[in-house]
């Protein structure tokens, strides 16, 4: 993942630190690991986001009316993508450091929120829940076969390498760039990473169609090994055609089954 | 007969892959891949849950979270399948077979919808959470109202924990009964394996979200069916 320009030029430009100690974002950070722990239709995240900025919000108003106000207002209506909450978060305790300070309104950290919580969840969405998570499955249910059980660990891996260290700087860019963290999201070019990585996914799965269908059917077939690999392989063809007919993903999954119990039990 | 000790480490394991999923982390652990692996693991049996979990990896691969929409329960699917193919194959003391997967398989594959179902039936108990914890921050009990937030998991952790465990009760008490079965019926199974496995890779094809997905995947599954078929002639040579 290459560094995004505009936000390493920006953090080294250095707003004010943040006046809360370490351990308090520290704190911030890992409650907000339990962001969608009371995730509802009402209010979406918006438990997991009053939890997560507690300890802040407790550090920056001594005074328990400020604080009260400052708790209600991070119980409205929340929701995006999880990871990109980070940068939110980091948003929002440099937003509320300000407005402890007397800098700004209450109004713009809602303002901030509710300007920022879309564009991120559809940048989030698009980059992990449909780009990252998919590349990296089926690239590693790919390598079953020759990796073993080693192919999860390398999932795992090499997904937490990206999630964890975007998540932490995200965390970081929010903190200290306020409103400008925009820019430097933008600068991260995650569409463009995420065109790529599902090309990785659609090879990785088509290449996991004709691994199974060759491996297993000559493995399953016996003497009928070679007609049944290539059985399998048509199935795979047939199968992704049905898919494009909009054909249910779970009556494919037991007509395969069914077919092949019938084969099997008959020929 | 029911090793009951292995199903509520099943179930206990099942309950915090549920949690992770949703409600906390979310670092891929509760993957099928993964999940399932991590039940064989645990359960001393890794060969079932890893193919149980490659399949249903595949078969997921698609499934997205966004906004309020809720996809299927991949990781219900992954620990209650795995769980009860690991089951099946302790009881029988032979070990995984492609027909205890596929078995395993056809038996609670469908968990994945009904886990969509509890999720959405979860979701009120959640909003009278949030409601609860306003009402508590106006009344200046603060941290009390942002402590609501925890209590959302403990359904989830019990309920897919209960799921989980009596899949592999299940499992275990299927096992002596595959003995049974007619040859050619577990020939049968045995030949299902594959066969879900290839259409859960088809299905995994377009799940990719990737623009000219059957190109590519035309011509990576072109290249390895050429490269092992000439391994296959050179071996034969």
């Amino acid at each position: 993942m290459s560094e995004p320009p505009a936000g390493a030029a920006a953090l080294a430009a250095s707003p004010p630190p943040s006046p809360l100690p370490a351990m308090t974002l520290l704190r911030v950070f890992a409650r907000s690991l339990f962001l969608q722990a009371s995730w509802n239709p009402q209010g979406m995240q918006n438990l997991g986001l009053a939890y997560a900025l507690f300890p802040a919000l407790k550090a920056l108003y001594p005074d328990p009316d400020r604080q009260m106000a400052a708790v209600r207002r991070h119980l409205a209506f929340f929701n995006t993508q999880p990871y990109m909450a980070a940068a939110i978060l980091g948003g929002v305790i440099h937003h509320e450091a300000r407005i402890a300070r007397g800098e700004e309104g209450p109004e713009v950290v809602v303002g901030f929120k509710a300007a920022l919580m879309g564009p991120l969840a559809a940048l989030g969405d698009g980059f992990f829940w449909l780009s990252l998570r998919p590349a990296l499955g089926a690239f590693c249910a790919a390598l079953v076969p020759v990796l073993d059980a080693w192919a999860a660990v390398l999932f795992l891996v090499l997904y937490n390498v990206v999630h964890l260290t975007l998540r932490a700087k995200l965390f970081r860019m929010g903190l200290r760039l306020g409103d400008r963290l925009v820019e430097a999201v933008a600068h991260a070019h995650l569409p463009a990473w995420g065109a790529r990585l599902r090309t990785v996914g659609a090879a990785s799965a088509g290449g996991a169609v004709a691994y199974l269908a060759i491996s297993l059917g000559a493995n399953q077939g016996g003497r009928v090994g070679n007609a049944l690999a290539v059985g399998y392989l048509a199935l795979g063809v047939l199968a992704y055609w049905l898919t494009s007919k909009r054909f249910g993903n779970y009556a494919l999954l037991y007509l395969a089954a069914g077919l092949a119990v019938a084969a099997g039990a008959l020929l | 007969m029911v090793d009951w000790s292995q199903v509520a480490l099943a179930g206990v394991w099942g309950g915090l892959l549920a949690l992770e999923r949703r409600a906390f982390l979310q670092a891929m652990f509760s993957r099928p891949l993964v999940a399932a692996t991590s039940i064989g693991l645990l359960l001393g049996e890794v060969e079932s849950g890893l193919f149980v979990g490659m399949l249903l990896e595949l078969f997921h691969l698609g499934a997205a979270n966004l906004g309020a929409a809720l996809p299927e329960n991949d990781t219900i699917a992954a620990t209650g399948c795995s769980a009860a193919a690991v089951g099946c194959a302790l009881s029988t003391g032979g070990g995984g077979t492609p027909a205890i997967w596929a078995l395993a398989i056809i038996m609670f594959g469908w968990l994945g919808a009904l886990g969509r179902k509890i999720d959405r039936w979860l979701e009120p108990y959640n909003t009278r959470l949030s409601r609860k914890a306003v009402a508590r921050a106006e009344h200046g009990e603060l941290r009390r109202a942002v402590r609501q937030n925890l209590w959302g998991m403990w359904p989830h952790f019990l309920i897919y924990a209960a799921l989980a465990g009596a899949c592999t009760a299940v499992g275990f008490w299927v096992g002596p009964w595959v003995h049974q079965l007619p040859l050619p019926l577990v020939r049968g199974l045995a030949w299902a394996y594959p066969a879900m496995a290839c259409g859960a890779a088809a299905i995994a094809t377009r799940g990719s979200h990737a623009r000219h997905s059957a190109a590519y995947a035309g011509a990576t599954a072109a290249v390895v069916a050429l490269v092992a078929v000439a391994l296959s002639l050179r071996r034969g040579a």
